[in-house]
């Protein structure tokens, strides 16, 4: 009779294991997952283990994931940039940072960050995003921009990002809440455009707070893509991390995350939804190094900061012909990136055998910009090239900070010797020359080497594609 | 008078009484079926074997495998590492059996058991190969590196030499008629952690100085030679063979390094072939052999049963695995399969360049350099 009632009691426990043993493990989240809040119910109803999540910016969250069982942030890539190896992780959904962006902007058929930061640097595309020192999404937008500014195809090392090209682009930045999708409801009117997960844009369409819904950009030059892994911190916990992930990865579970979150499925067979089932475009490599990261911040931090700089034109009689035309052009040509940008103070200086003409614009639109051509666009040109004097005058120009950028094409034959010039003190100015035709490369170098700046040499290459190697820099 | 008489009954008891008959008849028929093998109940004794394995847990966590192994009262208990991840583990000896994915880490881990249990298996092998897409295939042809194998539509023949070419003249896919400013490379996961991330040093190393470095000086010279073209991704991505198989696998990397066995069992997997994805084998290959090195009793079960059990034998090859061992030769089981499921044969590569890769020690050191290990 014992053996009989053991029997019994096990077919009894048999009956009732499919209700498992409550759990509750803390999770650190990013914060866009507060709208996991319906699937975690799920998963507490199905699984017995309820995750108590606590929300912060992934960056955030990447130095703070010790105390808590499971981390669940957008990407574990900055945590593993910081020298963390997590022991057991699992991709579980999917999502790009793209921009969202108003129809009628009229990027142009799949427009690329470059296009993006033209239109910004014109004032003419106000777009929000979220605050890259907190969160996953704005760093990884930082990122995707800056690597497709240094337009290496490779991913971003420490020099990419010693001159820097993104203030362009950062000029268009009209909020960088850590809240994005919040703030953009509140200033909808007047602002065009926001960079965030694909996720976000699409549940902001549905959500109905919008007066016209957002389109999604997949910038041609790359994404960066979120691969949100659920990610074991403390070993004990395994038996119930493991109830977690089987769920998640459930077909059931994944077809409920992309209906409530707009996130796409890791399960490949699942049919994604249609807003779901567009390519995404190609993903940019992605940074191996956190100083790469340090530094693409401290730009950030300073952007926006009323920079200028100064051109130093050579107007001397040797640049008649194809060598002034070519100097135009380099500027007419100047786009994307390399734009001159709203808050930008630019300064022309024309110079032969004295200074000719002198024009400062602190850019507000497009009209600024025509001022500027017309100055380059002068066919004043004179005898004489005084080369130091020049240079002299406009490192009087400079208010803050600046950089000026040199342009001769001849030898010092007026004003200032270089000796007369480099026996004074010049203080922290970076002047960047760029040579070409006769100019000699030794003095320039000089003064390249004393200012901190670097000679670019334009014999070799176009005169465009030197002054794109310097702008940004300083 | 008699007292009113109160009898205690035993609920228990008195259930059974009420039903006994019926319990003792399902009981009966239970038994009969886990006799019979046909069904695993809560009477049965589950033995759980721990163990760490990295991609080769794919084979573990198919759902035939787990009933195979079910039906004989196993359960493996997976926990996933990266191959050489897992050779560095503190708590390594706390397993029943590990399964690297190839030599070099197979070595590791036989080197730290060193005067313990530890008995290797080598129940099949595949070679680590590059998996992309068509465009990007067609690309490569076009680019004078790789070409289309004879009668296998799938298959391309790459030499890793001339892609080294592409990369060393910082060529994008663009510059190839595609639609991707990114620089032309093979991404690959973190030759620190895995294993045919290593394997793909290797191939560049080989590709890159025909003779095999036989000291430390030279081994660390040719890394620091090659790893400019590792740079280039930066940041590697893990697990690449299910981003490779999802349909955003083109974003995450349009050629991934991943094992041949990933892609015949994705293939078969497919009611028809799926022809946009297409595998490039570099011409001087390198066939991984996974060994699940078991640490006891529990692991040497699992082992036997990897080298005699037809079922599992046989569900080997149909994710696409090439048989070492007792039975029929490796390549009948493995090319009947495969075109028996309607897919062509892949025509394995010209020579085997693990015999052209520097010793243990001077492998290790070259990947590390390369990956910047810690």
């Amino acid at each position: 009779m014992r053996a009989a009632v053991a029997v019994l009691v096990l077919l009894m426990a048999a009956c009732t294991a499919s209700t498992p043993e409550p759990v509750r493990l803390t999770v650190l989240a990013s914060s866009e997952l507060a709208d996991l809040g319906p699937v975690l119910a799920d998963l507490k109803r199905d699984t017995g283990v309820e995750l108590a999540m606590e929300y912060k910016g992934t960056i955030e969250a990447s130095g703070q994931a010790g105390g808590y069982d499971l981390t669940w942030l957008s990407t574990n890539r900055f945590l593993e940039l910081r020298g963390g190896e997590p022991p057991l992780s699992a991709t579980t959904m999917l999502s790009p940072v793209v921009l969202g962006v108003k129809p009628g902007k009229q990027l142009g058929e799949r427009p690329t960050w470059a296009d993006i930061a033209d239109r910004a640097a014109l004032g003419e595309l106000r777009f929000g995003m979220a605050d890259p020192r907190v969160s996953g999404g704005g760093l990884a937008a930082l990122i995707g921009v800056a690597t497709a500014a240094a337009g290496t195809g490779s991913a971003l090392r420490t020099e990419d990002v010693s001159c820097d090209r993104i203030q362009g682009f950062l000029a268009g930045r009209a909020f960088d809440s850590p809240d994005v999708t919040g703030e953009f409801v509140r200033r909808q009117s007047e602002v065009d455009a926001i960079v965030a997960h694909e996720s976000e844009v699409l549940a902001l369409n549905a959500s109905g707070k919008l007066s016209q819904p957002l389109e999604v950009v997949y910038p041609r030059d790359g994404i960066v893509l979120s691969d949100y892994p659920l990610t074991l911190i403390r070993p004990d916990k395994r038996a119930a991390y493991d109830r977690v992930v089987g769920w998640v990865r459930s077909p059931g579970a994944q077809r409920s995350i992309m209906e409530r979150t707009w996130r796409r499925p890791v399960d490949p067979a699942l049919q994604r939804a249609e807003k779901l089932a567009l390519p995404m475009g190609n993903a940019l490599y992605f940074p191996d190094s956190q100083e790469v990261i340090d530094r693409l911040l401290a730009f950030y931090d300073r952007a926006g900061t009323g920079r200028q700089v100064v051109f130093v034109l050579d107007y001397s009689t040797s640049m008649r012909g194809e060598r002034v035309s070519r100097l135009r052009e380099a500027f007419a040509a100047l786009n994307g990136f390399d734009r001159f940008h709203v808050g930008e103070t630019v300064t022309i200086v024309r110079f032969a055998g004295r200074v000719l003409e002198e024009r400062s614009v602190t850019v507000s639109g497009r009209g600024d910009l025509d001022a500027l051509l017309a100055v380059v666009a002068s066919d004043d040109l004179q005898d004489h090239t005084a080369i130091w004097s020049a240079v002299d005058h406009a490192l009087r120009l400079v208010r803050g900070e600046a950089t000026v950028v040199l342009m001769t094409d001849g030898e010092n034959n007026a004003g200032l010797t270089a000796n007369e010039f480099f026996r004074v003190g010049r203080g922290e100015v970076p002047v960047y020359p760029i040579r070409f035709g006769e100019a000699d490369p030794a003095d320039l170098d000089r003064l390249a080497q004393a200012s901190g700046g670097r000679l670019v040499d334009a014999t070799a290459k176009s005169l465009l594609e030197a002054v794109r190697e310097i702008r940004g820099c300083r | 008078m008699d007292e009113p008489e109160f009898r205690v009954v035993d609920p228990v008891l008195r259930f059974l009484r009420l039903f006994l008959p019926t319990t003792a008849l399902a009981v009966a028929g239970i038994v009969t079926l886990l006799v019979a093998g046909h069904l695993t109940g809560p009477f049965q004794q589950i033995t759980v074997v721990r163990a760490m394995l990295a991609s080769k847990r794919e084979f573990f966590q198919d759902e035939q495998v787990e009933r195979i192994l079910m039906a004989k009262g196993l359960q493996v208990h997976v926990t996933p590492v990266g191959s050489f991840d897992l050779a560095a583990k503190e708590d390594l000896d706390s397993y029943d059996f590990v399964f690297p994915s190839g030599q070099a880490a197979n070595e590791q881990v036989k080197k730290r058991r060193t005067g313990k249990h530890a008995v290797p298996y080598r129940p099949f092998f595949s070679p680590v190969v590059l998996a992309t897409y068509r465009n990007y295939a067609d690309a490569l042809v076009r680019a004078g590196v790789a070409e289309r194998q004879a009668g296998g539509d799938l298959y391309y023949d790459l030499s890793v030499g001339e892609l080294i070419g592409l990369i060393d003249q910082r060529k994008l896919w663009s510059d190839f008629g595609l639609d991707n400013g990114n620089r032309i490379i093979a991404q690959t996961p973190d030759p620190c952690r895995t294993y045919s991330g290593a394997v793909y040093v290797g191939f560049v190393a080989f590709a890159s100085e025909s003779d095999t470095p036989r000291t430390e000086d030279a081994a660390a010279e040719l890394a620091r030679r090659i790893k400019p073209y590792f740079d280039v991704e930066g940041q590697h991505l893990e697990d690449m063979a299910p981003k490779y198989f999802s349909p955003e696998g083109r974003t995450f990397a349009p050629v991934a390094v991943i094992y041949e066995h990933q892609f015949i069992a994705y293939q078969t997997g497919q009611a028809r072939p799926d022809r946009d994805r297409v595998l490039l084998y570099p011409k001087a290959q390198h066939q991984s052999a996974p060994e699940l090195i078991s640490f006891g009793a529990a692991g040497d079960r699992i082992g036997d049963l990897l080298m005699h059990d037809a079922a599992l034998r046989k569900r080997a090859v149909e994710l696409g695995f090439h048989l070492l061992g007792a039975g029929g030769g490796p390549e009948e089981d493995f090319a009947a399969f495969v075109s028996g499921r309607g897919l062509s044969v892949p025509r394995t590569g010209f020579g085997d360049m693990v015999a052209y890769l520097p010793d243990g020690p001077l492998f290790d050191l070259m990947r590390k350099e390369v990956g910047g290990c810690r």
